[in-house]
């Protein structure tokens, strides 16, 4: 057995963000437990209709969110527990709801700066509704190996090192939240482990306290012994003191008192919590306390220190006379672990995962990133421009001067041409569509292909064929074209020709010239130009077809070689994307007169076959 | 004095200044100041002004000069005064006594013939009323609690109003202990007047008084250091809680998790006599910058031998990222030629447990004088061993 929160306790957490941190806490004592997940629902207005995803184990749980309690509890009635994580100015309102609702029957409250009128009306309201509220500023109760309300209890470790997994025979009511664990940590050590533990919470008021629970303590069988511990000030340990002397008792009791030292300080000072405050003399001194728990026969360790071998006493008399259940420890490795992160199991060797996908380039794993293993700082610092970032990134290594000149000059020859080209009015019809920058270069972008600017890879790819396979024979290679794959990639131009020469083309073989760069596919390539010329004055080496011919033979990959047009272009696109912004520009709609609407004419609609 | 009057308790006249130059002015304004025979009073959260010769009494207008001008020129622990509070005085036979103190199942109003220091040696004749928590006090009630005191006709009427304001605004104001005494009957005009009075408000209920403008006082009679005012500054913004209280001589300087910790650790250092120089504790996961202006300030404390950073496991608190901030204010610490012979013990549990101790023990190499337990070690045992108790 145990109290207040056992194998049937079933969960709903009023609350946000803390109140799923707690329900994460709770579903590692589950899969600890092997318990089922006993948190059913969340209230919390904010994100009604939604779920909250716990993880227990390697499950995910989708726990629902409802507006209002009773949503809660219609929809899951099984539930019978409350925790209340939600802040001081609403938690006291929402304990009453809690109060009311027939299907609760206890709650807990982990709001701290709960006011104290709120508090003394929460106990006015408990006590009228016959209901059990565990607080404010409670940090939960843990009933070893089936229930866990809140965060009580701490990490996954600490559960399986204080042996939370299974129950002992020794109850723990504590005002600190803090010394709830340490308490339990002890008794793991010095005895047989708990039944229950309870945090009552530090305030001045707790709806719930000592003498409360020492009553459900000596009611359940299994809890031989109860520890508690108080803080300065108040008079909880009085009044547990007077419960314990009033009739013999079945359990034991060991109070541990603190607050010695406040005959040592100044007064009045405020300890810790609200609750610790009152004078150093008379009822609520440290002195009283211990006096009033001795003389009603409770057990007082002159200090904190001396509790584990007071603990360790109890628990030897109570195995003497055969008092205390036989708890099965468990070796660690017995017991479910957490599951681990894949970065931890992969660090560890425990698991080795087939990739996804294999990278070459760039190490953003330390602490900037590597393009092929150069820092992008020391490239920057060294004097390194852009195309020796495309060169690192595109081709793996650093281009050579002459080579990061010309790309330089492709990247600034293609980098705009005009509003009009199918790429920038694309982006302009977005733009003035209010769409944003990124998809409008995207729709830019899409116009990229066979037609425009996207020929370069392709024209690369076909000139290298024709130099491969018809070198001495162009008309051959042309033939070869027409019958195998259509115009040629690279050549021909919507306006520019012979006597209107492109003068971007112009500008790139005059650098290759100029520095002596050979380039066999160029060559092939203009040769080509000199036949299609002739056939029709526009059928030009076009720009595409120029920039794919000099960096194929500068060794950059096929694949590689759209991406000189595209780079460059996306500079104009973004450009013409922010004109359009700062003109202002209205929505464009196509002029009518500029459709050649070859359509039918309106008819009458047939009647639609019946079925 | 607002809140009484605002409850329709009298109070006596009075003005508050923070030079005596102002008072031509205010007398000006206010008739009373003319013939009154008038009280000055330091008007800081200090216990004892009188024994100090900080309250000057029958003064009149020039009197109230010279006395509000020493006033403000003397300090008190190494605090200024800033702020004189003059009031008319009272002229009266007899006094009176009336309270309203916090129960746990709702409140008790208490009245009483006497008043002033009588009420001390005479508490069994106080007399008692108690209204349950979300109940008003019943209209007869005050009455009949007035007439068991002793007051008759008149005078019992007027008391018992009094005592019945004085509930409103207890219940209204979120109350956990307001104290008139003395109450006076004012022989001028015959009303029940507020002489003295003791207010202790619930801090919790801040977010629902918008009109609260007063400063909180410190409740243990002396005004909040400069430390301690950093403390609480940087405590009212953060999740969580950082706390500092300096108590001047010490030698074990206390760095607890924890408000349930704080005080056992407390304990032990005074239990095998030693000294504490503060009480502090972090809790409820506070930010790590948090922690680390705390750890400035708990190793700037002077003539610190020892630093117990102690604590609990935790719950939630993540011992990382806490200790990160204790390290760090370590580090900064020495850099700032602090913490010479100072021996650092640390004890503590909870989430990250492990890497925040190996961080602690880390300090070690950097030369810091240091001893780092784990949870294996009994919560208190670092007091014993720093106390020369138990050995290392």
């Amino acid at each position: 057995m145990a109290i207040v929160a056992n194998e049937n306790t079933r969960v709903v957490i009023l609350g946000g963000q803390a109140a799923v941190n707690a329900a994460r806490r709770m579903g590692e004592f589950c899969h600890l437990c092997r318990l089922p997940f006993y948190v059913e629902a969340f209230v919390y207005p904010p994100d009604a209709g939604k779920t909250y995803d716990i993880p227990v184990g390697s499950q995910i749980v989708a726990v629902p969110i409802y507006g209002t309690l009773s949503e809660a509890t219609a929809a899951h009635g099984s539930i019978n527990t409350a925790l209340v994580y939600i802040g001081p100015a609403r938690a006291a309102a929402a304990a009453m709801e809690a109060m009311d609702n027939p299907n609760i029957k206890s709650i807990s409250m982990i709001t701290e700066g709960v006011p104290e009128k709120d508090a003394k009306l929460m106990i006015k309201k408990a006590k009228k509704t016959g209901k059990l509220l565990n607080g404010p500023s409670a940090i939960g109760i843990m009933s070893a190996g089936k229930a866990r309300l809140g965060v009580v209890g701490g990490e996954y470790n600490n559960l399986i090192l204080s042996k939370l997994y299974r129950q002992g025979s020794f109850g723990v009511i504590t005002k600190s939240g803090g010394l709830s664990n340490e308490i339990m940590w002890i008794i793991s050590q010095f005895a047989d482990g708990i039944t229950t533990a309870i945090g009552i919470g530090g305030d001045a008021y707790p709806v719930t306290d000592f003498v409360d629970y020492l009553e459900l303590f000596e009611k359940d069988p299994d809890t031989k012994a109860v520890v508690i511990v108080g803080e300065m000030g108040g008079n909880l340990e009085e009044g547990a003191a007077a419960w314990y002397a009033a009739k013999p008792r079945r359990i034991k009791l060991i109070g541990v008192v603190g607050g010695f030292c406040q005959e040592k300080l100044p007064k009045g000072m405020k300890f810790g919590h609200a609750g610790a405050k009152e004078g150093a003399h008379g009822e609520g001194s440290a002195r009283s306390k211990a006096n009033a728990l001795l003389k009603a026969g409770a057990i007082v360790p002159e200090t904190f220190g001396a509790l584990g071998p007071a603990i360790k006493k109890v628990y030897d008399d109570l195995k003497a006379v055969g008092q205390t259940t036989k708890a099965e420890d468990l070796a660690p490795s017995e017991l479910p672990q957490l599951p681990r992160k894949v970065e931890e199991g992969l660090k560890s060797g425990m698991i080795a995962v087939e990739p996804l996908f294999k990278n070459t380039i760039t190490d953003d794993r330390g602490e900037e990133p590597l393009y092929c293993g150069y820092a992008a700082s020391e490239l920057i610092n060294e004097g390194y421009d852009i195309p020796h970032v495309v060169g690192l990134l595109w081709n793996k290594k650093l281009p050579t001067p002459l080579e990061a000149e010309l790309i330089k000059r492709i990247i600034i020859l293609s980098a705009d041409h005009g509003p009009a080209v199918s790429g920038a009015f694309g982006t302009i019809l977005a733009a003035c569509a209010g769409i944003g920058l990124p998809q409008s270069v995207a729709a830019g972008m899409i116009m990229i292909g066979p037609r425009f600017g996207g020929a370069v890879t392709d024209a690369a790819v076909y000139m290298d064929y024709g130099l491969r396979n018809y070198p001495n024979d162009v008309p051959g290679f042309l033939a070869y074209m027409k019958k195998e794959v259509g115009p040629v990639p690279g050549i021909g131009h919507r306006v520019k020709s012979l006597k209107n020469p492109d003068k971007r083309v112009e500008e790139i073989i005059r650098f290759v010239r100029e520095n002596n760069i050979t380039s066999p596919r160029l060559d092939y390539a203009l040769k080509v130009q000199a036949i299609t010329t002739t056939k029709k004055d526009n059928l030009i080496l076009n720009v595409d077809g120029t920039m794919g011919c000099v960096l194929l033979d500068m060794g950059y990959p096929v694949e590689s070689l759209n991406g000189f047009f595209m780079l460059a272009r996306t500079i104009g696109m973004i450009g013409h994307w922010i004109d359009q912004k700062r003109n202002q520009g209205r929505l464009i709609r196509m002029y009518n007169y500029l459709i050649n609407w070859a359509v039918t004419p309106r008819r009458p609609v047939p009647k639609l076959p019946k079925k | 004095m607002g809140l009484f009057q605002k409850w329709g308790i009298n109070v006596p006249h009075h003005v508050v200044i923070s030079d005596p130059g102002q008072l031509d002015t205010l007398a000006a304004a206010n008739p009373w100041m003319k013939n009154a025979k008038m009280v000055a009073k330091a008007h800081e959260a200090l216990g004892g002004r009188f024994k100090l010769g900080l309250v000057k009494m029958n003064l009149d207008l020039a009197g109230v000069k010279a006395a509000a001008k020493e006033i403000l020129s003397r300090e008190v622990d190494g605090m200024k005064i800033t702020q004189v509070i003059v009031a008319e005085m009272v002229e009266h036979t007899e006094e009176y006594y009336l309270c309203v103190k916090s129960t746990r199942e709702g409140a008790e109003i208490l009245m009483a013939k006497f008043g002033g220091i009588e009420v001390e040696s005479n508490w069994d004749k106080v007399q008692r009323n108690f209204v349950e928590v979300g109940e008003k006090s019943a209209p007869g009630q005050c009455t009949e609690l007035a007439k068991r005191c002793g007051f008759t006709g008149d005078l019992a009427q007027k008391m018992a109003a009094c005592a019945h304001s004085l509930f409103d605004m207890f219940d209204n104001e979120d109350g956990q202990y307001i104290e008139i005494n003395p109450a006076v009957v004012d022989k001028k005009t015959g009303n029940v007047v507020a002489l003295d009075a003791v207010t202790m408000l619930d801090g919790d209920a801040r977010f629902r008084h918008k009109d609260w403008n007063f400063n909180w006082a410190a409740e243990f009679g002396r005004a909040y250091t400069e430390a301690e005012k950093e403390i609480m500054e940087i405590d009212s913004k953060v999740k969580g809680s950082v706390k500092l209280i300096e108590i001047p001589g010490g030698e074990v300087a206390l760095l607890p998790a924890g408000g349930g910790a704080s005080v056992f650790y407390s304990d032990a250092v005074v239990n095998l006599g030693g000294t504490i120089a503060n009480y502090s504790e972090y809790s409820g996961d506070p930010p790590g910058w948090a922690v680390q202006a705390l750890t400035e300030r708990v190793a700037a404390l002077p003539g610190i031998k020892h630093i117990i950073v102690g604590g609990a496991i935790a719950n939630f608190t993540d011992v990382k990222v806490t200790f990160q901030g204790i390290i760090a204010g370590f580090r900064h610490a020495r850099d700032k030629g602090l913490l010479k012979g100072v021996k650092i013990w640390v004890r503590r549990g909870g989430p990250n447990e492990a890497i925040g101790l190996a961080a602690m023990r880390e300090l070690k190499s950097e030369g810091f004088n240091i001893e780092v337990f784990d949870r294996y070690t009994p919560l208190t045992d670092i007091v014993d061993m720093a106390l020369g108790k138990k050995k290392v």
